[in-house]
């Protein structure tokens, strides 16, 4: 099987949280992922740091995870960005 | 004394304007258009390449402030035209920002195979300010086809590394032949700013295929970054 590049593994992460109707909590996340929990953290880091995704809890006390505008336009443009990347060798 | 008014009347300088407005005007849509692909992705690949445009705008910009000083001022070379420094360092940023555009067209073809080590950018730097400084002390058309000539060199031997590794994944891309065109033309357009004779009577071919290039690389980023 192919390794994924990052971008692919961010896609990735985006599209369970969108799949998942835009509410999901960590630990499904981190095994719908595909990835080990080390990797899964500096890329749950990254993906908060670039505000693609956002942390809420609920009364309770549990965590959700869902996307942001910007976590939406990702994977509206993830498609456009390899092309570019393919299309100039980048 | 007010300056000789010639320029006015040149058609040459007309098309100076046309062609470095054409220029500038494609890099900063390629560099602006890029802008939101690469805020989304974070890709070290588009950031070079956005960079080399961006430098090439700026490059172009100065080559065409040099143009204007040369014709409205009646001088053959820039850097006999010496109040405050000004062609000196007009020719200094010229070369910085030429040179670095270049390199960094290169640097965005070949980031991964060099491991990501982003260090070897600074090096680039060093070598265009090398370029730069030598362009403005060392005034003799030999020194300056010796730079133009190493910086071919450099990047023939980068591209033909990258090229083959396109070859070996079995892709159909006019890319290279392209970037091929850029650069021998780009030197071109370096060689008309240090040595005003030497292509004097192909200018207007260096022109139209200079320009006819970047309007078919800006072509190629908004046919793949969806724009109109």
């Amino acid at each position: 099987m192919k390794k994924r590049g990052k971008l692919e593994i961010i896609r990735d992460i985006l599209s369970v949280i969108k799949e998942d109707s835009n509410l999901i909590k960590p630990t499904p996340l981190l095994r719908k992922s595909n990835i080990s929990s080390m990797r899964f953290k500096e890329y749950f880091s990254e993906l908060l740091e670039k505000k693609f995704i956002r942390e809420s809890t609920n009364k309770r006390g549990e965590k959700f995870i869902s996307l942001t505008d910007k976590g939406f336009k990702f994977l509206e443009r993830y498609k456009t960005i390899i092309s570019f990347i393919e299309e100039f060798e980048l | 004394m007010a300056p000789p008014m010639g320029y006015l009347s040149n058609l040459g300088f007309g098309a100076e304007v046309i062609y470095s407005f054409v220029i500038i005007v494609c890099s900063l849509i390629v560099y602006f258009e890029t802008k939101e692909l690469y805020e989304l992705s974070s890709h070290k690949g588009i950031k070079y390449f956005r960079q080399a445009f961006l430098f090439f705008a700026i490059a172009y910009f100065f080559r065409s402030f040099i143009k204007f000083m040369l014709d409205y001022f009646n001088i053959r070379r820039i850097l006999d035209f010496a109040p405050m420094m000004f062609g000196p360092l007009s020719l200094f940023l010229f070369m910085y920002f030429s040179s670095m555009a270049v390199f960094y067209l290169t640097y965005s073809l070949m980031w991964k195979k060099w491991n990501n080590n982003s260090k070897k950018i600074y090096l680039f730097h060093a070598i265009a300010l090398i370029i730069s400084i030598v362009s403005i002390f060392l005034i003799n058309p030999f020194v300056y086809f010796g730079l133009n000539i190493f910086l071919l060199i450099f990047v023939v031997i980068i591209f033909y590394i990258s090229h083959q590794d396109q070859k070996k994944r079995k892709r159909k891309n006019n890319l290279y032949a392209i970037y091929a065109l850029l650069f021998i033309f780009w030197i071109l357009n370096v060689i008309d700013i240090l040595i005003p004779d030497f292509i004097q009577n192909i200018q207007l071919f260096i022109y139209l295929v200079s320009s006819g290039i970047f309007l078919m690389i800006l072509y190629k980023v908004l046919k793949k970054t969806g724009s109109n």
